[in-house]
This record gives C-alpha cells, structure tokens and sequence, in this order.
C-alpha cells in the first residue's frame, strides 16, 4: 500500500473519528513525521480531536494502532489488535499475516482445518502446480543432501518449467 | 427495473400453497466471495469499495440470469425500501445500515440476490420454496461460475474462499431454510429439538437471522461450519436434519389431533376469532395468531386455501411491507390498525366473521 502524500510504501496507518467521521491515513514514515503523526505532543493533522492514546482514558476519538508489538498486513495496514477487536480481517492478505493466530481460532469455528470443497475453476490448475512446485522442491533438497547430482540437476530443469508455467497462470 | 415494478409482483418462492411447504416454506443459500487484493468493505476506505462495486457491477450487468433485474445503490434507496427488502430476506439487515458503495442486485423472479459490499465484497443468495437446498445451491453457483470468469476471487489452496470473517472461511457458503414449527411448540417439544441442532453443529435463528427471536413458531436452521467440509456434504447432513425435524414436526402435529383436538381447536379457532374480527393488530400478535390459523389450514380444520393466504400476510404484515403498501410512513398504532384491515379483508372471502363491526 502507497503512501497518500508520496509514491513511498506506507508503513504508518491512522485511523481518526471527528465528530463522528472516520478518517484513514496512510502514510510512510517520512511523510508521516513531517505531518506530526508520529509525534504525539503535535497536534498538527488532527487537530482538537487528536489524543494520545496513551492518554488518562477520557473520550479520545483516536484509535492508534500500535505496530511496535504486534503484526499487520502489508496490503491493507490492518493490525492483530484490530482482529481482536472486531473479528473480521482486514483484506484477504491478513490470512497470509495473521495465519498463525488464525490457524489457532479455527478449530473451535470450523469441522475441520483445510478446504474441502469447490474450487474455482480457474485456479484448479495452478493449485496442482503450485502443490507439484514444492513437492519437487522437496526432492530437490533431498537429492542434493543425498549428493544424487544428476537427479538434482534434473530436478532443477523441471522446477524451472514449473515456474516458468506458474508465473503464466498469474 | 424500478422498486416499484419489483414489489408488484410477489416472490417466485412466496406463497406456494401446497402440502410442500407445510413445515419447510423456503431454503436458501448464500456464498461469500471477496475479490483478490481488495480491502474488505468493513475496512476498506470509501473510494475502494466505490471501485470494488464498480468492477462487479460492471460484470454482474453481463450475467444471463440478471438480465431485466434489479440493480441499485443502497444510497440510492430510502429507508423504507431498505426494509421492505430485508422483510423479504433479498437484502440483509447489516447491509441495509449501509449506503454508499453498497449496492443490491435481484432478479425479477427474487430467486438470486447479489449483495455488493455487505460484510464481504459480494455475497450470492438463491432462495426456493420448500426443501430444496440442493437447487437453491445449484442457482447461486451458476451464478458464482459465471462471474468468477471475469473476476479474480480471493481463494488460498489451504483455507478456500477468504471471507472477512473467519467463521464463513472455506467454502463461504451458508444454507439455511425456514420452518414453521407450532406443533412440536405446543407439544413442548422444540426446545429439545432445538438443543438437538445445535449438538449436531447447526445453527437455530429467529425469523430475521442473527439474534432476532423467534415470531409465528418460525425458525430458520443453518450450517454453522463452513471449513473442512464440501459443500455437497453440507447440504446433504443439513438436508437430512432439516428432514428429520420436519417429520417430527408432522407426528407432533398428528398427536395433537389425535390426543389434545379439543385444545388445538381451541387454539386455532381463537386464532381465527381474533384475526376476523381485530380492529387493532401488532405485527407480533398477528405473527403469531396466523401462524395458528396456517396451522389450522394445514390440518384441514379450515380450507387449505388459507396456507397460501396465511404466507401472504406473514410477508405483507410486516411493518416495512404494509407502510409500502399504504404509500406512506405510518406511525406504529396506525400501522396496527392498517394490519388489522388487511388481515381481514385478505380472510373475508375464506372466513367470513360471525359479526360485522367494520362499518
């Protein structure tokens, strides 16, 4: 995810409730030090509604989301504490993020922990590669550990195609 | 089509009126799909899901089932309209507390719903009369096939379809159908019955879905898991069950004709009183006392040309419905009079009333 004042990747996400308004910033760390975000003494962008959220608990209409301990998604900016909070992701990319603390709900939600089921038709084929892509990626390990160099090298040509045919699918 | 052509007309699944839908009067299924790369709509700023909603109305404009339909803009719809559609089951109540970038598309049949924007990006809804999961199912993934042509659906190998919640995870499908139980109600025997659903690990929900309670011994039951299990083996345990209940609703039904006739009678003869000659009608009273008389009907106590009348009213009575139908906003006890005239000029002609006092 970009930045809203520059090209820059953004790595600091606000969320800001005036009067009750939602507002979303995304912003890089430059930007976002220019703007006096990462400072919580300025009240520069956000003006009479900006508390610290470290603040005595009086109606702050600021919800930070605090990324020094806990993970977010790279796409979306959504956070773990977020998660908790609502119960809902992000983007569908939080599944990639917050797989292992996913993984862990699943079990009291669901019958089982993978998808049995319809998958759309045209990602059947790239499934089956990518599942073949590690598969052989694994004997390629294996081969090399047990020195079998020959078979390495052929394992190696295959895994190419196999990426070569991935990267056309995408 | 406009939202008044569409509400001309009663639903493909309304009203069917046979032995069919005694116990089961519809089943439904919704799929949640998410496009790749998008935030959720919960998360997602204004603009995003302006542009999500614009990639699927672009390709939903194109479906063959859609065509003629109806397609609008939540932010375009007043609230009335809002409600009138949630009271049909085409929208749901969380997506009717939305409004810009959401948008609903019905068809003319309402058959098939698509909700743009809801909790996930797009959700597929196909509803059918009685017990029939199967087709509802069949319908929704047609048009789940079709626009997965031209849209690149959220999909991981391990955890299927990537819903923004994670208790839709998998194959993002929810199948439900909605019950009339007032024999095993007044046989005491629904809680029983109830707590037996949810040991199998389905759901039990009032007449509007999540926390709302139950009105007109109206249930809906659904699968709760949708993770590790196909979607035909969802169906076909939900089916059985479904089945099950159904025919306990029937031997409960049976047993009170048989051993408490007298009481039943009673039951639905004050029914029929208070509906033929009520000049003042909650929507809670009327629920309850036509789930009585649909009852009666049923049993062949009355015509069983009432059933059909009995789910016309259920529908029709409803606050939103009934506004719509006078054209105008209605202050609660001007809606319980309103119900109450209906009720009685739509029984009439089945069940004259002993005493005239409409004058």
């Amino acid at each position: 995810m970009k930045c809203d004042s520059c090209d820059n990747k953004a790595t600091v996400f606000y969320t800001q409730v005036t009067e009750g308004k939602l507002k979303k910033f995304t912003l890089c760390e430059s930007c976002a030090h220019q703007k006096g975000i990462t400072d919580p003494n300025s009240l520069l962008m956000a003006g009479e509604a900006f508390k610290p959220s470290s603040g005595s608990g009086e109606s702050s209409g600021f919800v930070s989301s605090d990324r020094s301990n806990s993970g977010y998604c790279d796409t979306c900016g959504f956070t773990l504490g977020d998660l908790q909070k609502v119960g809902r992701l992000g983007c569908p990319d939080c599944y990639g993020a917050f797989a292992p603390e996913i993984g862990r709900r699943l079990s009291s939600m669901h019958k089982g922990e993978s998808h049995v089921g319809y998958v759309p038709s045209g990602l059947v084929h790239q499934i089956e590669l990518d599942e073949s892509f590690k598969k052989k990626e694994l004997e390629l390990e294996k081969a090399i550990f047990d020195e079998r160099y020959e078979e390495a090298a052929q394992l190696r040509d295959e895994l190419e195609r196999l990426k070569a045919e991935r990267e056309v699918g995408k | 089509m406009r939202f008044a052509t569409l509400m001309k007309h009663p639903a493909d699944w309304m009203a069917s009126g046979d032995s069919e839908t005694s116990v089961v009067l519809t089943s439904r299924v919704r799929l949640a799909r998410n496009l790749a790369g998008a935030s959720y709509p919960g998360w997602a700023r204004k603009n995003e899901r302006k542009e999500v909603l614009s990639k699927v109305q672009a390709v939903v404009r194109g479906l063959p089932g859609m065509q003629n339909g109806f397609l609008c803009e939540l932010s375009d719809l007043e609230s009335l309209q809002k409600q009138v559609l949630v009271e049909r089951h085409l929208i749901s109540r969380e997506q009717a507390a939305r409004n810009e970038g959401s948008a609903a598309v019905i068809n003319r049949k309402q058959s098939l719903s698509l909700m743009v924007n809801e909790e996930d990006h797009l959700r597929i809804q196909a509803i059918q009369p009685s017990l029939n999961l199967e087709k509802a199912y069949r319908l929704a993934h047609q048009v789940d096939q079709e626009l997965e042509q031209k849209l690149c659906f959220a999909f991981d190998a391990k955890w299927g379809y990537l819903t923004a919640c994670p208790t839709n995870l998998g194959t993002g499908m929810r199948a439900s159908a909605m019950l009339h139980l007032p024999g095993l109600v007044l046989n005491e025997q629904i809680g029983q019955v109830l707590k037996g659903v949810g040991k199998l690990g389905l759901a039990v929900r009032g007449l509007y879905g999540e926390g709302t309670e139950s009105l007109g011994n109206l249930y809906q039951i659904s699968n709760q898991s949708t993770l590790g299990e196909s979607e035909q083996d969802i169906l076909r345990h939900l089916t059985k069950v479904i089945g099950d209940i159904s025919r306990y609703e029937q031997q409960a039904r049976q047993r009170l004709l048989k051993n408490e006739s007298v009481m039943l009678k009673d039951r639905v003869g004050r029914a029929a009183g208070i509906l033929t000659h009520a000049q003042i009608i909650s929507s809670k009273e009327a629920l309850n006392h036509l789930s009585m008389l649909r009852l009666g009907a049923d049993l062949e106590l009355y015509s069983t040309s009432l059933q059909e009348v009995c789910d016309r009213l259920f529908m029709g009575t409803q606050p939103a419905h009934l506004q719509w139908a006078a054209e105008k906003k209605l202050e609660p006890e001007a809606r319980d009079i309103l119900r109450a005239q209906m009720i009685r000029d739509q029984l009439h002609s089945i069940l004259p009333p002993a005493i005239d006092i409409s004058e």
